[in-house]
């Protein structure tokens, strides 16, 4: 082999090597996990305010990571929207992760205007919980203005906040290390310890986009369970709503608290089991609440329509 | 070449959608054949000329592995850093499937570059 043929087959058996590594450690990921295909948005007509909202009453859809824009979200989008078509809702809880892959404020008709477009509409109103990825560089001057633009494009009064809707109070976190568990964690839970004392509600529930209880990719937030968990149990919250993993998860009951994690909106990872695990599904979905009188039932729904599960709550005694 | 499309399918199909357009699917295939076309007629001329079948086998060798990571790696640039681009073009009726066909065509010409500039360096003589 002469010093030419040397130095190509070299060449080619170093390519093939980084190759292997490139492929298997980033693109193939990259390719296969990502939902970067684009893809048609909904087209579908709804009834505007075709729900119905009363002192007992109260339907909501509940959805998580949601952020690509791509032909998964699209899709999830559409089933929210034939959701919408027989059990009508007016109002979608975000839990964060609503854009991936550049800002909101360059991606806000790809992520948001183009897939809920039926919905919006049809004057469905959204609330958000902040995600890791929409804060980006979390408490920098870059991460401070994309929370600030996200709040502004949603009309979200705060990175922390409550609102009221029918028999159910919501409470939005930014559960954004170190926003609520690091070491300025005390005003937010501060603030958090005070709202649910004067919620006077029937319902409590919790918004945010780190799951205290996970057997997904992350798994459970740390600091979560000990800054976290005993407030919300101390006060008796209901429903504890989170994403971050991209699946479907119901913890059994922990000191009360019915936790569970619906990240499904737009890409699906692998989930295990634990011995908090009551129902755990890699699968792209959302989820529809119904609150009636005494009654929260829980639907998650698959992207093709069908139920992967369904949990009612009973409201507790004396609330 | 079908083996980005196949991969991003079984990935959505897996994750719970029913069912997907086969658009990626037939752009690979196609251009998969034109790509088939193209190293069987450069195979076939190289050998033709070179003066050991070494050369042409390492050519060969590097085309092949140029086009295993230019093609999914392009793919994924092309899709990653454009996405609201791609949405609007896909919101104008623009097929998806000869985007992906027009990438993994670049992908292919890279690849046919390589194969002839190493079988040209190994064969500096060759017409």
């Amino acid at each position: 082999m002469n010093r030419r043929e040397f130095l190509a087959a070299g060449a080619g058996l170093v390519g093939a090597a980084a190759t292997a590594g490139t492929l298997s450690g980033v693109v193939w990921p990259a390719l296969t996990r990502e939902d970067l295909l684009p893809g048609a948005p909904p087209d579908v007509r709804l009834t505007p305010d075709a729900w119905q909202t009363a002192d007992d009453r109260l339907s909501f859809a509940v959805l998580g990571d949601n952020g690509s824009g791509g032909r998964q979200a699209l899709a999830v989008a559409e089933r929210m929207a034939f959701t919408y078509q027989t059990a009508p809702y007016g109002l979608v809880a975000l839990l964060g992760d609503i854009c991936y892959y550049g800002s909101l404020r360059r991606r806000f008709d790809t992520v948001f205007r183009r897939p809920f477009g039926p919905l919006l509409d049809a004057g469905v109103g959204f609330e958000l919980a902040i995600g890791n990825h929409d804060t980006g560089l979390h408490f920098s001057d870059d991460g401070l203005s994309a929370i600030e633009a996200e709040l502004e494009l949603l009309g979200t009064p705060g990175r922390y906040y409550t609102a009221s809707h029918g028999p159910v109070d919501f409470f939005f976190l930014d559960s954004s290390i170190p926003g609520l568990y690091g070491p300025r964690a005390s005003e937010q839970l501060d603030w958090l310890g005070d709202a649910l004392a004067s919620s006077t509600n029937q319902w409590k529930v919790v918004a945010m986009h780190h799951p205290p209880y996970s057997s997904g990719q992350h798994g459970s937030t740390p600091g979560a369970q000990e800054h976290l968990v005993p407030l919300l149990s101390r006060h008796r919250v209901d429903l504890v709503l989170s994403g971050h993993d991209h699946d479907y998860e119901r913890v059994e009951p922990q000191h009360g608290v019915t936790y569970v994690v619906s990240g499904g909106g737009c890409k699906t990872t692998r989930v295990g089991r634990s011995r908090f695990t009551a129902v755990a599904e890699r699968t792209l979905q959302f989820l529809h609440v119904e609150v009636v009188d005494s009654h929260l039932t829980a639907t998650c729904v698959r992207v093709d329509g069908s139920v992967a599960d369904r949990l009612t709550l009973r409201a507790r005694e004396g609330s | 070449m079908i083996a980005p499309a196949v991969a991003v399918r079984s990935e959505v199909l897996n994750a719970g959608v029913g069912s997907m357009d086969d658009d990626v699917l037939v752009a690979s295939a196609v251009v998969g054949a034109v790509e088939m076309v193209l190293a069987w007629t450069r195979l076939r001329n190289q050998e033709r000329t070179a003066t050991r079948r070494l050369h042409v086998w390492i050519a060969s060798f590097n085309a092949l592995i140029a086009l295993a990571l230019t093609m999914p790696l392009l793919l994924v640039l092309v899709l990653y850093l454009f996405p609201d681009e791609h949405a609007s073009l896909a919101n104008r009726g623009f097929p998806l499937s000869a985007l992906w066909a027009g990438v993994q065509a670049v992908a292919v010409l890279l690849a046919e570059s390589t194969a002839r500039f190493f079988f040209r360096w190994l064969e500096p003589q060759a017409p």
